[in-house]
């Protein structure tokens, strides 16, 4: 039992098709969110980002108009943008290595690729909440770092690290 | 010569863990069970989906052959794409197979190459008969080897 109160959560839910926001959207209900936005189309879900700002957003991938990885982008960079930090969790049926990495390089913080499970949204979720990368602020880049997450077993170089301390100097 | 970039990295605030509290002790299988019995509810009441998709899908198909562009091939991709992801969540493995089979041609096939009608319709007719008789386990063999024929057509039209 995490004894997570999920119930205060708010989580927008965007996706083109009725009937896997309708599942997700499920599963999170029965996680115990309550306050769960839902949008059909990228701009819809801009126009609910800037209104309600959720805590965490479920965004799908391929959409027509907007697509999930230009709304990740808006919400990383766009002046206009509520939070730039929040977490996004990209649902998609994309599946190759190369999809991946765009997705990642667009700000993700985690993927799930579909076929959904209920076990994969819960360690995501909980992952947005236990484990938050850091941010990244390059020339060419603003989002979650997009290497590994911290292996507190690792004892190598930090080699990020030693370059942002370099870059402050 | 190594590139010089300058970069800034830090930690954000941690408002969602502020906001929902709790202790990170495993997954929660309340929850989890909850949600488990709750999707194979919905799965149930979704029995209809596929057929929505199924639609769909051949009104790309329509829209792509009466005017093969630039945006209808999207429309087409976008369509056996969703089904893919749909299809392998709502029990039916096989049209999620032939459907990934599909957008893989569409999405790998260079754009100025053209798309060949009689290959993307083999694929739709098989989805629909694989909808049509309820194939819902991959133990079928002959839609399994129409699949597979299927995704031998693909990858010889994507290596040639």
């Amino acid at each position: 039992m995490s004894g997570y109160r999920f119930d205060r959560l708010k989580i927008l839910v965007v996706d083109d098709n009725v009937h896997m926001r309708k599942l997700v959207v499920t599963i999170l209900q029965a996680f115990g969110v309550i306050q769960i936005f839902e949008a059909e189309s990228g701009e819809r879900a801009w126009a609910i980002l800037r209104e309600f700002n959720p805590d965490v957003v479920v965004l799908d991938w391929e959409m027509e108009g907007l697509s999930g990885l230009d709304v990740v982008k808006m919400i990383r960079t766009d002046p206009q943008t509520p939070n730039p930090f929040v977490p996004v969790i990209m649902l998609t049926g994309h599946t190759h290595i190369d999809r991946v990495r765009q997705a990642r390089d667009a700000g993700i913080n985690e993927f799930i690729a579909k076929p959904v499970s209920v076990k994969t949204m819960m360690s995501r979720l909980m992952s947005v909440i236990e484990n938050p990368r850091p941010f990244v602020r390059t020339k060419s880049y603003f989002g979650p770092c997009r290497r590994r997450r911290g292996n507190p077993e690792y004892r190598g170089p930090e080699r990020r690290a030693e370059k942002a301390a370099q870059a402050a100097e | 010569m190594s590139r010089q970039q300058p970069i800034e990295l830090f930690m954000p605030p941690n408002m969602l863990k502020a906001k929902v509290g709790g202790t990170h002790a495993g997954l929660d299988m309340a929850a989890i069970n909850r949600a488990e019995s709750a999707m194979e509810a919905l799965k149930g009441e979704f029995a209809t989906w596929a057929q929505d998709d199924v639609r769909r899908l051949v009104t790309a198909r329509d829209a792509f052959a009466a005017d093969p562009d630039k945006t209808t091939r999207a429309g087409l991709l976008r369509a056996a794409h969703d089904m893919k992801g749909q299809a392998a969540t709502f029990n039916y493995p096989l049209i999620a197979r032939v459907a990934g089979s599909l957008s893989h041609l569409i999405h790998d096939l260079p754009e100025d190459a053209p798309l060949a009608l009689g290959l993307v319709d083999a694929h739709v007719n098989a989805i629909h008969v694989i909808y049509r008789d309820k194939v819902m386990d991959l133990s079928n063999r002959t839609a399994l080897a129409l699949a597979q024929e299927l995704e031998a057509r693909v990858a010889e039209t994507l290596g040639a």
